[in-house]
């Protein structure tokens, strides 16, 4: 197989702007998937709210799952040929390196660290989440400037103690801030109004306000983003046929919401495509698949498996989950939010 | 309990006689009883009220899990079978459910006197080891195969916990004879073995087992990783135990030795018929002691991935719907090990005075 890459690597050098008739991008990892007939995607030792969980019927569920069962269903065709493999935060990297799973869909951040000294390779970012302040709703106050004389209570050592105190700073807000050891004295700190408002990762105080709190209408997030950090999905470094699989899939899946493709009229667009980035996207018209080494329809079995990546999103996240998390930042860039496909073209 | 039942009448009277005079026998000792006791019942109370009078046991009246209500059994009802099973296919329940029993009745008959022959041990672990696996694992049996990873919950634990005793007992007491041995070689393998093993936290030689030798061995000779974190965690294991074996050793005379080989009689049969069965006998209580931690180590596993009654059991409430009943989730659980773990005790408890009366 590393014959393969390397005659890719030859060609494309040899002149990008020859069109070679070689079944180019193919990669190992995905050629290893195939003769698997499984592919094998980071789970949890437990579960993280929304991105990886297990449902009543001892199954897999969340953002990350889905991510990883539409890559699936890409590949080789079903979703439920998705093996999840538990692992710990500490363990995925380790693990990714030995080959115990083929990618790491686990609300990885892209750092540079990981990407250059752990040697792994990222995908288009799928999510981002960053600080943000949860505050009582009875203040009344609607952005962080409500915050002036406040008391703002974080968890010691993090980097959401550095960004908070950072962001309010240049914003001239005067402030206190009182740091906690840990998340759950945190939590009671906020809870006994001894805080006005609790700092922390957006997502994890989202699925706080609508799990752990009594009434989640008495509590605010604030619209303030302090920072953003790009969630993507990790793969080993060396496989660049791998990593286009996994951008397309994301950006397959961002397409079909721009466009208005669902789960359920995929069959229908399939059939009387409304435009021809459609009818490429389902495979109506050829070349989704054959750029890639797999099916022309790729694309198409994915979203009738899981649907668009709006559907992803609120079946785990937003308002058809328990934590009703709002789109913000991870809508299109249509909709105001910060996703965006790259041109299928 | 125990022992109130076997006094009779005229005992018991005189046991409550001494007991009132002692907790109030003068008007401190009477005061600080009743605030005590009271104290004790009031919690007792609380406890007993959250848990069984205003609980709800059933998935469907989740609706009525307010705060005012109070334990929510309702997560159990729903989840419990994630907490026994782990990740383990569904409709295949059944199959981890014997698997479970089956561990568990080896465990259980191998506690009676009469199985205590190497041969009938043996074999009935053995036994039970291979019955779990068939029918854990599936595919020699003819069912649908289920590999490792899918293998979870409270079966998982049991496994892992019956493995590691399995094959730690007898690596510890090879170490601790070969600690023992006059072949300098051989007494300084041990030495470094053990000292090596024992100077490294679990964490990190499971963690080497599970996750770097992969790295370094060919992909032929890796194994599973089940097995891997089983063979470490036993060597672990039987480090620790060739220290509980050697405080044993030291119990016995050496004479006892000498006059063997005085007598002409093998190396072998000496340790077997003379020295063993009192090692065993000074070894009881640590002994005990090493396989109860054991048993409550095995949730470690859960940080190079496994999911183990622990690991299911944070994924039972790790879902919006749950997540506020963690509580009775962690009870659950911890019932769970209690269980287990109070048996093993007051078996251990049982061994002793029998070994007691065969000592004198």
């Amino acid at each position: 197989m590393k014959k393969n890459t390397t005659l890719a690597i030859a060609v494309g050098l040899a002149g990008a702007a020859l069109a070679p008739t070689a079944s180019f991008a193919q990669s190992a990892t995905v050629q290893q998937i195939m003769d698997r007939g499984t592919m094998l995607c980071s789970g949890h030792n437990g579960s993280y709210f929304g991105f990886v969980e297990v449902n009543d019927k001892n199954e897999w569920k969340g953002l990350d799952i889905d991510l990883c069962r539409a890559m699936t269903t890409a590949i080789l065709g079903d979703p439920d040929k998705a093996q999840i493999v538990p692992l710990s935060w500490a363990q995925r990297f380790p693990a990714l390196q030995s080959g115990d799973v083929d990618i790491i869909i686990k609300a990885t951040g892209w750092t540079m660290g990981r990407d250059t000294e752990l040697g792994l390779q990222f995908s288009l970012p799928y999510f981002f989440g960053g600080t943000q302040f949860m505050v009582h709703g009875d203040l009344g106050i609607s952005d962080s400037s409500g915050l002036e004389g406040g008391t703002v209570c974080v968890e010691a050592g993090t980097t959401i103690e550095r960004i908070s105190a950072n962001y309010l700073q240049t914003a001239g807000v005067e402030h206190t801030m009182v740091s906690y050891e840990s998340a759950a004295e945190l939590r009671a700190a906020y809870l006994a109004n001894r805080c006005d408002a609790f700092a922390g990762w957006g997502p994890s105080l989202a699925v706080l306000r609508a799990t752990e709190l009594d009434n989640p209408d008495a509590h605010v997030i604030l619209n303030d983003q302090l920072s953003s950090e790009p969630i993507a999905a990790a793969m080993r470094q060396g496989d660049e046929g791998f990593v286009d699989m996994a951008n397309w899939t994301i950006a397959a899946l961002l397409i079909a919401e721009e466009e208005g493709v669902t789960s359920a009229n995929v069959e229908e667009m399939a059939a009387t495509p409304p435009n021809p980035k459609v009818a490429r996207l389902l495979g109506v018209e050829p070349g989704m698949g054959e750029r890639l080494g797999i099916r022309d329809t790729w694309a198409r079995e994915m979203i009738a498996a899981v649907g668009n990546f709006g559907e992803i999103y609120d079946r785990n996240l937003g308002s058809e989950s328990p934590y009703n998390l709002e789109r913000g930042l991870n809508n299109l860039w249509s909709h105001g939010g910060v996703l965006y496909a790259p041109i299928l073209d | 309990m125990a022992h109130t039942q076997k006094l009779s009448p005229n005992r018991f009277h005189a046991y409550m006689a001494s007991f009132s005079k002692r907790a109030f026998g003068t008007p401190s000792a009477a005061v600080l009883s009743i605030v005590i006791f009271g104290a004790l019942g009031y919690w007792t109370w609380l406890a007993v009220d959250w848990a069984i009078f205003r609980a709800v046991w059933s998935a469907e009246n989740v609706a009525h899990c307010t705060e005012e209500a109070g334990a929510c059994w309702s997560v159990i009802d729903a989840r419990h079978r994630l907490i026994l099973f782990g990740l383990y296919p569904y409709e295949e329940h059944w199959r981890s459910t014997f698997a479970c029993l089956s561990i568990i009745a080896t465990v259980i008959i191998s506690c009676f006197p009469a199985t205590w022959t190497a041969k009938r041990l043996t074999s009935l672990w053995v036994a039970g080891f291979a019955a779990y696996y068939l029918l854990m694992e599936g595919s020699l049996l003819g069912l649908a195969q289920v590999t490792t990873d899918g293998w979870g919950g409270l079966s998982l634990t049991l496994f892992l916990f019956a493995s590691v005793v399995l094959l730690g007992m007898p690596m510890g007491l090879g170490l601790a004879l070969m600690r023992r041995s006059e072949m300098p070689v051989v007494r300084s393998f041990a030495v470094i073995v053990i000292d090596t093993i024992r100077s490294l936290p679990l964490l990190t030689t499971l963690f080497t087992a599970a996750v770097v030798v992969p790295i370094l061995l060919p992909s032929w000779l890796e194994g599973d990783k089940i097995w891997r974190v089983i063979i470490a965690f036993s060597l672990f294991f039987g480090c620790y135990q060739a220290e509980v074996f050697r405080g044993g050793f030291q119990a016995i005379p050496k004479g006892q030795f000498e006059a063997g080989k005085a007598l002409g009689i093998g190396y072998w049969k000496i340790m077997a018929r003379i020295i063993l069965p009192q090692v065993f006998r000074h070894a009881l209580p640590s002994t005990i002691n090493m396989v109860v931690v054991t048993f409550k180590e095995t949730a470690i596993v859960i940080i190079i991935g496994f999911f183990d009654v622990l690991a299911s059991a944070k994924a039972a409430f790790g879902t919006g719907e749950w997540a506020p009943h963690y509580m009775e989730v962690y009870v659950f659980v911890g019932a769970i090990y209690w269980t287990f773990i109070f048996s093993l005790g007051q078996y251990g408890e049982y061994l002793k005075g029998r070994m007691a009366l065969s000592t004198h």
